[in-house]
């Protein structure tokens, strides 16, 4: 009897394992990597959701099926890496999008590079289309050069007066690049840095960082952390009354989904930086927005956005290439041209970086919004890129 | 004020906070012998209700009314449906019931309320801040640190000059001799772990203007629980409010000396503390 069950279940898995085959075989998967688990996972869930829809329009493509496949990150760069590499060995996987951390994004670039595959990812350390760039990493996400560029440079630009700035900065490769971006332009700007405080990366707690940015006595004070850690930050630092004392600046923010859990009390009147805005008017933000609404009844907020242009990117580039080898659509990515949410974006071939812009925004008062969404008013918006000739990608 | 000075009236405020998180935590070690994994998980629920009944009512101290009591009920009915029947398991079994009470709640959490986190505002009494030379203390975090001395006091009255105290104390002793006295002993188990889950909850309204609410706080929050705790000694009351002291000041101070090191020091210190006292400054073999 025993042998019996045995068998029966070694024939079931035997079968299960080759209709997985047969399904994969079938269609073309994308597959997006994403924390929609863990500290991360309020990102990781609307970047999940970006992806999912993005499919779902798209249809089928050179005559087969689109899926979609999340692997769940957990916000854990080496349950990301283990689990895109089993990805690649079992399901031959080679279409990735997504990761939320920069140490995420950086492992699962390499990994994905190894079988040349292709990988559209939205973090923001600079290495990624930089020192680590390869022929497989693509970023749709302006990194934190232009971040920065677009962020402390019209706020320099803004009030002049104000010359004393203070940061904070999470201890990671995301947080020390925004940091030496801010330094080169406090220096070419005349700024004079007054202090620095590095946090871990896994602190909630500020009140001790803003005590030194108090003590420094800063003009402005310039939050380089990201997610929770960006919020907190905040939260606590206008508990501290800072706001009322200094000119207070997310460099980094989320957008939308962080300014719903700040609230308008305490988002009025600080600056964010945001790599996408709803109301931008762009035709294809137009319909991305009246599609989400359709789809989720909300509108759309940056991770969602991000993943829903990267998965729609890829598939484009599947479609332009002719064909569903990896190392093709990864040539047919570069220097492509396309309408995304932020209007005309371009691949840049020597990096891989997508080129388009970001925005500096300012909280409303509760009083002057318009509708439950409309938290901020757009102060600039541009693009900021290194030239080619400065880039540190070195690609063979 | 120097910059030492106000970090360490930061410290005191950061160091009660954490007391209120881990009190519960080792009252209930201390009676019921029972690893309480979903510690954080009540907080959550705590800073939840807290958002809710502010978004209803515009009301926080209506919320700090009735959140924690609110938990301390939900803990009583976990408490006699599943975690009772748990008592007599080796702490492994504690640790996989509570973790998955822990889990479930996290996601319940997230289907009720959404993967983004909430704000709650300070009440408008307590807005605004103090100011001593060049720096600002919020008004809010020093009303934290009164009410949780005060809390602090009343929870030491009910340990140290009750009836149930003193219950309390002679079963964390020997729960078969009080039993055998006469006294309900489970009843006394219930309401215990009640009282301590009610003191996370009660953390999680207090908390929720400085930190927010976030569906995923519960994981950090039994972490520092547990620092608190080990530092202090399992079951010592007098052990979580001086290692919950340590722990703020440890915190505070370092992020002025040394900020990168912050976080990992508050570690440090707990390792420090488990050299010199494998038990907690507070606790026995």
């Amino acid at each position: 009897m025993k042998k019996i069950m045995l068998r029966n279940v070694l024939i079931s898995a035997v079968l299960s394992a080759t209709s997985s085959l047969t399904l994969a075989a079938d269609g073309i998967t994308i597959y997006g990597v994403k924390s929609v688990s863990g500290a991360f996972a309020s990102y990781g869930k609307y970047a999940d959701m970006g992806s999912k829809l993005a499919v779902e329009d798209y249809g089928d493509l050179l005559g087969q099926s689109v899926h979609y496949e999340t692997i769940d990150t957990e916000g854990n760069a080496g349950k990301a890496v283990r689990k895109v590499q089993e990805a690649i060995s079992q399901d031959n996987a080679r279409f990735f999008d997504g990761a939320t951390l920069s140490s995420t994004a950086l492992a699962i670039g390499k990994e994905v590079n190894k079988v040349n595959g292709v990988f559209i990812t939205p973090a923001g350390a600079d290495e990624l289309t930089g020192s680590d760039c390869n022929m497989s990493t693509f970023r749709w996400s302006v990194p934190t050069y232009g971040a920065i560029r677009q962020t402390v440079k019209p706020l320099i630009d803004k009030f002049p007066e104000k010359k004393r700035w203070y940061t904070i900065t999470p201890q990671y490769v995301f947080g020390e690049a925004l940091l030496n971006n801010a330094k080169a332009v406090f220096a070419e700007e005349g700024i004079e840095h007054v202090g620095n405080s590095y946090h871990s990366l896994k602190e909630q707690e500020f009140s001790g960082y803003l005590t030194n940015a108090m003590a420094a006595q800063p003009d402005v004070l310039l939050l380089l952390n990201f997610g929770s850690q960006s919020s907190n930050a905040l939260r606590q630092a206008v508990n501290f009354g800072l706001k009322n004392q200094m000119t207070i600046l997310v460099a980094w923010s989320s957008g939308l989904d962080q300014l719903q859990e700040l609230g308008p009390d305490i988002a009025e009147g600080v600056y964010f930086g945001a790599q996408y805005w709803h109301t931008v008017d762009t035709p294809m933000n137009k319909a991305l927005v009246k599609r989400v609404k359709e789809v989720y009844g909300m509108n759309p907020n940056y991770p969602l956005a991000a993943d829903y242009i990267s998965t729609t990117v890829i598939l484009d580039a599947i479609a332009k290439a002719g064909t569903t080898d990896s190392a093709a659509v990864a040539k047919a990515l570069e220097g492509a041209t396309y309408e995304g949410p932020t209007g005309s974006e371009v691949i840049r071939k020597a990096d891989h970086q997508v080129l388009k812009d970001y925005y500096l925004l300012e909280g409303k008062p509760a009083a002057d919004m318009a509708d439950q969404d409309d938290y901020v008013n757009i102060i600039s918006s541009g693009k900021s890129f290194p030239d080619e000739s400065a880039l540190t990608c070195k690609r063979s | 004020m120097s910059l030492y000075l106000f970090q360490i009236l930061n410290g005191v405020g950061l160091g009660m906070i954490y007391f209120l998180i881990s009190v519960g935590l080792t009252i209930i070690f201390g009676l019921l012998n029972f690893v309480n994994f979903a510690h954080g998980a009540y907080y959550l629920i705590g800073s939840y209700l807290c958002f809710t009944v502010v978004a209803l009512t515009g009301n926080f101290w209506l919320a700090l009314a009735i959140a924690p009591i609110a938990v301390a009920i939900l803990a009583l009915i976990t408490e006699r449906i599943l975690i009772k029947r748990a008592y007599h398991l080796p702490h492994t079994y504690h640790i996989l019931i509570t973790l998955g009470i822990a889990l479930i709640i996290q996601e319940l959490t997230i289907s009720i309320w959404g993967p983004i986190g909430k704000s709650v505002a300070v009440p408008e009494a307590l807005q605004g801040v103090f100011q001593m030379g060049n720096f600002f203390y919020p008004k809010y975090r020093l009303f934290v640190i009164l009410f949780s001395a005060v809390i602090a006091f009343a929870l030491w009255l009910l340990l140290e000059r009750t009836r149930f105290g003193a219950l309390v104390r002679a079963g964390s002793e020997d729960t078969e001799t009080v039993s055998l006295l006469g006294t309900h002993i489970h009843k006394l188990f219930s309401i215990t772990f009640a009282l301590g889950v009610g003191l996370a909850g009660l953390a999680g309204v207090l908390a929720a203007p400085i930190r927010g609410v976030h569906p995923f706080v519960g994981v950090e929050v039994l972490g520092i629980a547990f620092v608190v705790v080990v530092i202090g000694g399992m079951g010592s009351f007098t052990g979580a409010l001086v290692g919950g002291l340590i722990v703020g000041l440890v915190q505070s101070l370092m992020t002025t000396i040394w900020p990168q090191g912050a976080s990992l020091m508050i570690y440090g210190a707990m390792a420090f503390v488990i050299l010199l006292r494998p038990y907690g400054l507070f606790g026995r073999a």
